[in-house]
Formats: C-alpha cells, structure tokens, sequence
C-alpha cells in the first residue's frame, strides 16, 4: 500500500482517507482532508498558504535543498526481488531517516541561532526602559522589611 | 497453430492477455479456463503469468510490449510492477510510463522491429518505447482511426489490420513495417482486430467467435502453420477484403 503527499500540505495520507480530483490533462491531485481540497478549489497556492509544508520551505524555514530528498521518489523501473538487498535498503532507510531528522533539527537550530544576539539586545533595551517596574516592589518590600522590624523593636521594649 | 479461446464469455481475449516472443501475461479471471489455454500451448517455452494492472483484467488494453521489454502504464501499482518483474525474465525491460493515454495497448501496436503509435501519443513516452522494445516509432492511423493497437495486430512475419484499411494505406503500412499485411477481420466479422486476436512468432489465439476462414487467415498471414501468404492475395482474396 502506498502512502502519498497530499497535494496541498504535503502530510501523508493513509488508506481510506482523503480524496482525489484527475485534471483533464491526467494530473492526479490528492488531498489529505476537506480543508485542503477547498483550498484548492479556491486556487490558493500552496506555497503562499503560510501553514503549508510548501510555504515553509519556500520561505526557508525548514530545510528544503539536501541529498537525504533524494533518496524518496517514485521508480518506473522495477527491480528483480532479492531479500538481500531488500534487507540491506530497509537498513538504509532507517539510517537515512535518522540522517535526515538531524539535518533538519540542525537546521532550524541555526535558523534561530541567528537571531538570537538580537532578542538578546532587544531584552537588554526592553529592561532598561521599563526598569521602574522592577525595581518598585524592591522598594516596597525594604520599606515593608523596615517597618516590620520597627514594630518587632517596639513590642520588644514593650515587653522589657 | 492458432486457438480459439474466451475470457467469461468474451472474445475479446486481445483484451484480457499479452502473447510475445518471451513472456504471455494473462488476465485474472473467475475461473483457470483462460489461463489454461494459454498455458497449454505455452508453458513449455514461455513463463505464462497471471497479473492485473491497476486493479483492472484488461491487461491487455493496459500495456504494451515486446521480446525486449514491457511498458506499463502509470496506473499500474507498485505490487503489480513488483509481481511482473519478479515473473518475467531477466533480459526483458519493464518499465512504468507517466502518460495521458495511459491504455497504452490501445494507442501502441508493435513487433520486435518497428512499432505503429497514436498521433497524440507523447514525445517522451516515445522515446521510452523506443528504448525499451528496441523499436523504430511511426505515428499512424489505420483506416482513420488513431487507435491503432486495437485495429491491427502483427508479428514478425505478417500483420493483420482493419478491413476497410484501403490499399494504399496497406501498401505505406507495409512498407513502414517491413511485413506483408492483410486487411481481415476475427470473431465473426469484428473489425477489433487487437482485441480479439494476441499472436507471436510461431503461434496465435483468438476470440471463439472466430470463423475457419478466419482462422486460415490468421495462420497464413503470420505465417503460423508455415501457410504462404499468397493464399490471401490469391484465393481468400475475394471473400475477405472489403475495398
């Protein structure tokens, strides 16, 4: 059983789910749910549609160009049954898998790294314009301190 | 020797099963009745393989092929793809084709040589033809129709196209394919000629319909029971071509 894209939002769509429209021009387009097929119908592009996978490797945020696509793509020319190398390329997906979920966790990281020392400096100035805000329950809390112990003195003098 | 045989019922049997010079692929159907035609004349020489394409028994009608390869439509799934190439062997190509005329039977007739091919037909697709059955490609019509792996059926040795195929045409068409044709019919006057009629080198089947005369026909044009062809000029001439 084959697992395809769907057309829209590039998830997978399992057995029994989703539907599919043929062009006249025999183009298959397959949906994975209702909300993808009426976006088609509405003739949004999926690359502009900012909550598809298109959009997100379009605009470079999920990593788009590397040799781990390569790997899985559709093959006309068959070849002959052979359990070892059937063996051999279950492995390989495997490894490529995990090969390629490092790349693409590695390349968001940098993705953000990036821009890190500029939420940094936007901290730093967000604190010292609003640093009122931090500093007047220090304050209060010194005063509260000081007449706390103010009472405890009197009492004690009191008592004596 | 040429057979008669039937699919449920159906002459069609061009439809339901693909006769070449190292493979047979025949339709699943309810019952081993077919299969075993087939494989009674054939299994000695040649693997003779039960498959479906798309899902569908019309394998026939589906794919195209030859001694060199087999071309599959797009439709065809993985499994099925797998199975074929499993069963065929190991010489003969097998290839999967993204093509809008995806009953490639339909819009491909071919021999070990040369190979007639519908107008529309896509360039890139006739270049994987070209490659894959090791054929010379020409874009034809038979009697006007486009569908030409449906009106004409031919080996090695001889073809057989639709009857109202006039001379001229037989004559380019010959010339093109290198073979002598004959315009004829199968299953009682069927001008389907594809349809109801699979042959390769040294034997043919065809629909149960099929008349003796028919069948003499068949035998003499591809030169099956070592019959001359000039029978069909000669004295078949008058009762079967219609111009």
């Amino acid at each position: 059983m084959r697992l395809v894209k769907c057309y829209f939002c590039s998830s997978t769509i399992y057995p029994g789910h989703g539907i599919q429209f043929v062009r006249n021009d025999n183009k298959v387009f397959k949906f994975c749910r209702a909300k993808c097929h009426k976006a088609f119908k509405k003739h949004r592009n999926p690359r502009k549609v900012r909550w598809t996978k298109a959009f997100r490797k379009s605009a470079g945020k999920e990593l788009a160009i590397d040799s781990t696509f390569e790997f899985e793509r559709n093959r006309n020319i068959p070849v002959k049954y052979n359990r070892e190398l059937w063996n051999k390329s279950l492995e390989a997906i495997k490894r490529v898998q995990e090969i390629k979920m490092k790349r693409q966790h590695q390349y968001v990281k940098n993705r953000l790294k990036a821009n890190t020392a500029a939420l940094k400096e936007a901290d730093y100035e967000e604190v010292k314009q609003n640093i009122h805000i931090l500093e007047e329950p220090k304050v209060k809390k010194e005063a509260k301190i000081k007449r706390a112990t103010q009472v405890i003195q009197e009492i004690d003098m009191d008592t004596d | 020797m040429a057979t008669r045989a039937h699919f449920e019922k159906s002459c069609e049997i061009g439809v339901f099963s693909k006769l070449t010079n190292t493979y047979c692929l025949t339709a699943i159907g309810a019952s081993e009745n077919f299969y075993s035609v087939f494989e009674s004349e054939l299994a000695e020489t040649i693997p003779v393989i039960h498959t479906s394409l798309a899902g569908c028994r019309i394998i026939g009608t589906l794919c195209v092929g030859n001694r060199h390869g087999l071309i599959v439509p797009s439709s065809a799934t993985d499994q099925e793809l797998q199975h074929i190439r499993n069963c065929l062997p190991d010489a003969v190509k097998v290839q999967r084709v993204e093509e809008r005329l995806s009953a490639l039977g339909n819009v491909v007739a071919c021999n070990d040589y040369v190979a007639l091919v519908h107008p529309d037909l896509d360039v890139e697709t006739e270049e994987i033809i070209a490659d894959t059955l090791r054929v010379e490609v020409f874009r034809q019509t038979i009697a006007g129709n486009v569908i030409v792996g449906n009106y004409c059926a031919f080996n090695n040795a001889g073809g057989l196209v639709h009857p109202r195929t006039n001379t001229n045409d037989l004559d380019e068409l010959s010339s093109l394919l290198q073979v002598p044709l004959a315009a004829g019919t199968v299953n009682r006057g069927s001008d389907a000629i594809g349809a109801g009629l699979v042959v390769n080198d040294w034997c043919a089947f065809c629909g149960m319909d099929t008349t003796s005369t028919e069948l003499s026909v068949i035998e003499s044009i591809f030169k099956i029971s070592g019959a001359q062809p000039s029978a069909i000029t000669g004295h078949l001439r008058d009762t079967l071509v219609d111009t």
